[in-house]
């Protein structure tokens, strides 16, 4: 009798079919990465779309079942697929939730390549993409004129007269909510310190270190820049800033542009070829250094450099703890909370580091935040190109911010700007910073009162 | 652009746009590519398309759903998380699913009472999440339980590591709400009245695997949490002494909370995984014995298990030192079969039950098994009460070798029912183990069964062609597998 039912039940098995089918065949979706991938669904209640919308097409499992659809010819490279695929934070979440480790952020972004050769952008989309992608994030020049157009937006008066008007009323609304929310422009620390080779340590060095300095990161926060700088040489490390670097290509790989991703990746490891460290203070930049080697899967002499390269890339926080710091003196009396960046607690695995910095500095009251490490919604431009559903994981992020903290610290630029519409919005008083910074102020009020006491 | 929209809606299927009427718009899929992720649940060697997905968000709409397919002769079926793993929520027959996810909100807990009132789709762990801090928990632990769904936990009656001092999921059931499969929706079980006279029908629907109703509250009982709890760890040369081991722990009249085993492979799976621990891994079978209660009495009740490891040539037993350790120690356990993804492209767990006495023969035949078929097998398992787990890893890819996965873990079941055994413990039959039934029921008993389906389900529309052998429907569906397959 069992010899008779197991035969029955073979003969009603699905034949399963393991070609690429409807993939192209370079650059495709690494079959490897899928093997792993049981269907046991521990992944689901990690990923911020699935608790949105329920749906298991937007679940980890979900996708990566799609992407293993499309190699089996059940599905096609059509708008179906891409809508899935792209409705992905690339959080990162279900990485640290797998039990057996499926990169599933690795699958999306080879799925996003292959969806963009399928069905380039088109109309508005298109042009607006590639504007910024193409045009703009990977050349300094440009986006310093832009950051001289925002200061002047800022410091003419614009700004002012344009909250006073109606002009924002007519904008889509996470479009105006980000203008409420627009940093202040300062000097790019590229241009400070372009004459520049190396920036002394304040003591004798014991390392030196080349730092990224981003593409929005410098227009945008370039005083974080700046602190970072502060804060490695305080700690005795000399700092250059390669000249020839430029963005890291981040956004381009999210939205699938995977050749303008190895082009900048090419530049990269060849600015960064000489130094034995790389440190970087944006958590989404830093993970894509760091997974570099991905893009180069077909490309064994770039491989191997890309490699190379990666080994070398550290977040700040990580290279702090553990090259060791001075513990600032002077406190910093607020009540503060950490949110994890996505690319920083589930890509890079940091999450330690940076907590451990805050409290190190005396008089910081330092409070957890529940699911810490929940994404706020920004993912790189995923709030632009998905408002209402970056929206709908920011409300849910925003359940979870203590109400009554001072500041909201952490370590990547998007968090920073989507954190801050998420304060504004809910009327909360704290404010964003990057946790290198509040490290900077302690130092500074260090060194003042030390100056202070040398005078007396 | 509105015209476009509306001829849209004009070809469609009339059935959809009644379905539609009921959930609205957006609470519905039914384009095929939408529909391609729900062709399985955590059973994936049969897959077959829905009809349609609809998320009902309250009582009233899964009844409206329920009562519509009803009298349209749509079949149809209940999904919570769709973590089974014996394909409870597989639509074999083109099913409207019925997602319960986004009825997921606790409704009311009651502390005095020691009673908690969800939706089916609150997720199991966050009950004990949302009570813990006032010192009470929610006992059932499925190892899926940071993401299934209580509703599909009553469906399986699932079980858990620590079922085995605290009992399963109908142990902790007190009322129920049930829409019935033509839409009438009924109240089992009275909050506060333990035991009602009459039929025991809680009973029967709790582990009914969806074929009877489908569940729309639910009261669960909630229990204090212990004062202390104890963590022991054991590493052994021999399995059987390991297997010896735990009949020594109960038979010495300690009832651990949990007491679960793993063997060789199952610890290189685990470790190959995203929470190792660092087991060595030369040993050939480890030990994971958890005592809890009041304070006084658990130091003597941990000595005494480490007395009784020790008499069977433990070679390292040790207690966690540490909540954070505790905690590593059941994560490393509660991911273990996803973890296998990590030696095995695919695997087939098996769920078989037998008398704590056997573990050691039944253990050496599965290894017998594993031997013959030419295919690993890890055994990860509720040793305590005899719960085992066979994962038999294998490869979809290599041509026949699923076949052998199939054939390999009958026979385990084979195993498991020769010695007085039965099937499943915890995960179910589904559409897996339903021609194992037939190990442990003779045609009458499963006859009668069936007849009590009858009872509720006289159409057979919901959840048809799960949990019985019947041999004309068997091939009928069997035959419905292959066409959709043959479809894709």
């Amino acid at each position: 009798m069992l010899k008779e039912m197991v035969e029955k039940k073979a003969t009603s098995l699905p034949c399963d079919s393991t070609t690429m089918t409807n993939y192209f065949s370079e650059d495709h979706p690494d079959e490897e990465k899928w093997a792993d991938c049981v269907h046991c669904g521990m992944c689901l209640e990690a990923c911020p779309t699935y608790l949105i919308t329920g749906q298991e097409q937007h679940s980890p499992r979900g996708r990566v079942h799609l992407i293993k659809s499309v190699a089996e010819g059940k599905l096609n490279l059509n708008e179906a697929f891409a809508d899935p695929v792209f409705q992905c934070l690339d959080c990162r979440a279900c990485t640290t939730a797998c039990p057996a480790d499926v990169d599933v952020g690795g699958l999306i972004e080879e799925a996003r390549g292959q969806v963009r050769k399928a069905m380039p952008l088109t109309g508005w989309k298109g042009v607006v993409s590639s504007f910024f992608l193409k045009g703009l994030f990977p050349h300094q020049k440009r986006m310093g004129a832009v950051g001289g157009m925002l200061k002047f937006y800022q410091q003419s008066g614009v700004q002012k007269l344009m909250r006073g008007s109606r002009a924002l009323q007519i904008m889509p609304s996470h479009l105006s909510g980000m203008e409420a929310i627009m940093p202040e422009v300062g000097s790019p620390v590229q241009q400070k310190y372009k004459d520049v080779d190396v920036i002394p340590a304040k003591g004798t060095p014991k390392a030196r270190v080349a730092m990224l300095t981003g593409c929005i990161m410098d227009v945008m926060f370039s005083d974080i820049n700046q602190s970072t700088i502060n804060v490695l040489t305080y700690n005795d490390n000399e700092v250059t800033v390669p000249k020839n670097q430029t963005c890291c290509g981040a956004l381009h790989v999210h939205a699938g542009d995977r050749d303008t991703g190895r082009k900048l990746a090419k530049q990269n490891i060849e600015a960064f070829e000489n130094d034995e460290k790389v440190v970087v203070n944006a958590a989404g930049c830093g993970c894509a250094l760091k997974e570099y080697p991905e893009l180069f899967k077909d490309d064994p002499h770039w491989r191997k450099r890309a490699e190379a390269f990666s080994e070398k890339v550290q977040d700040i926080s990580k290279y702090l703890y553990d090259t060791g710091y001075e513990k600032p003196k002077s406190s910093i009396d607020k009540k503060i909370t950490y949110h994890d960046a996505c690319h920083l607690a589930h890509g890079q695995g940091v999450r330690h580091e940076p907590r451990q910095m805050l409290k190190d500095i005396p008089g910081i009251d330092y409070t957890e935040m529940s699911r810490a490490d929940t994404c706020c919604g920004s993912a790189g431009i995923y709030n632009l190109t998905h408002p209402e559903m970056a929206k709908a994981v920011l409300d849910e992020k925003m359940k979870h911010v203590p109400e009554d903290v001072e500041m909201i610290s952490m370590g990547n630029p998007g968090c920073m700007l989507q954190m801050a519409m998420g304060v504004q919005k809910y009327g909360r008083r704290s404010d964003i910073v990057h946790t290198v910074q509040l490290l900077d102020w302690a130092y500074q009020k260090d060194q003042k009162s030390t100056v202070h006491q040398g005078k007396e | 652009m509105l015209k476009r929209k509306k001829n849209k809606r004009e070809g469609m299927d009339p059935h959809i746009r009644s379905l539609m009427k009921i959930v609205g718009e957006k609470e519905i899929l039914y384009k095929p590519e939408d529909l391609l992720s729900y062709d399985c649940d955590g059973f994936t060697v049969h897959k077959a398309m829905p009809k349609a997905v609809v998320f009902p968000e309250n009582t009233e709409e899964v009844s409206a759903i329920v009562r519509y397919c009803h009298m349209n002769n749509l079949p149809f079926l209940a999904r919570g998380a769709g973590t089974g793993l014996s394909g409870g929520a597989i639509p074999l027959n083109n099913e409207v699913i019925i997602s319960m996810v986004k009825m997921k909100k606790m409704l009311h807990v009651d502390l005095e009472n020691r009673q908690a009132v969800v939706q089916p789709g609150f997720v199991n762990l966050k009950l004990t999440h949302s009570i813990s801090d006032k010192g009470y928990y929610y006992a059932p632990d499925p190892s899926s339980q940071y993401v299934c769904t209580i509703g599909g936990n009553v469906a399986e009656n699932a079980g858990g590591a620590h079922c085995l001092k605290y009992g399963v999921t109908t142990n902790h059931i007190l009322g129920l709400e049930v829409v019935l499969p033509d839409g009438e929706v009924i109240e089992l079980g009275e909050a506060g009245v333990p035991d009602r006279p009459g039929y025991d029908l809680m009973g029967l629907l709790t582990g009914s695997e969806g074929t009877l109703g489908i569940v729309t509250t639910i009261t669960v009982r909630i229990l204090k949490s212990p004062q202390g709890k104890q963590t022991v760890l054991a590493y052994f040369d021999q399995v059987e002494d390991g297997s010896r081991a735990v009949s020594d722990i109960i038979s010495a009249g300690i009832v651990p909370a949990a007491l679960e085993m793993m063997d060789k492979t199952a610890i290189e799976g685990v470790e190959a995984g995203t929470y190792p621990v660092g087991h060595p891994p030369d040993i050939e079978a480890l030990l994971l014995i958890e005592v809890d209660g009041i304070l006084a009495g658990l130091e003597e009740q941990v000595e005494h298990i480490l007395e009784v490891c020790r008499k069977r040539n433990v070679r390292e037993v040790k207690v966690a030192s540490s909540e954070e350790e505790r905690g590593r120690w059941w994560a490393n356990r509660k991911t273990g079969f996803g973890a296998m993804g990590a030696i095995s492209p695919d695997y087939l767990v098996q769920d078989g039950v037998i008398p704590r006495s056997r573990l050691p023969e039944v253990l050496q035949n599965i290894y017998d098994i594993s031997r013959t078929s030419g295919l690993r097998i890890a055994n990860i398992f509720h040793a305590g009460d005899g719960n085992l787990h066979p994962l038999i890893l294998f490869d979809s890819r290599v041509p026949g070798e699923t076949e052998k996965a199939l054939k390999a873990g009958t026979e385990c079941l084979k195993a498991c029912a020769d010695v007085g055994g039965s099937i499943t413990g915890e995960h179910g039959v589904g559409i897996e183990k339903k021609e194992e039934m037939r190990f442990i029921f003779t045609e009458e008993e499963l006859e009668a069964q069936m007849r009590i389906r009858e009872v509720f389900n006289p159409y057979d529309l919901l959840n048809k062609g799960k949990l019985f052998p019947t041999p004309s429907r068997c091939m009928d569906v069997k035959k419905i597998v292959k066409e959709t397959v043959a479809v894709k």
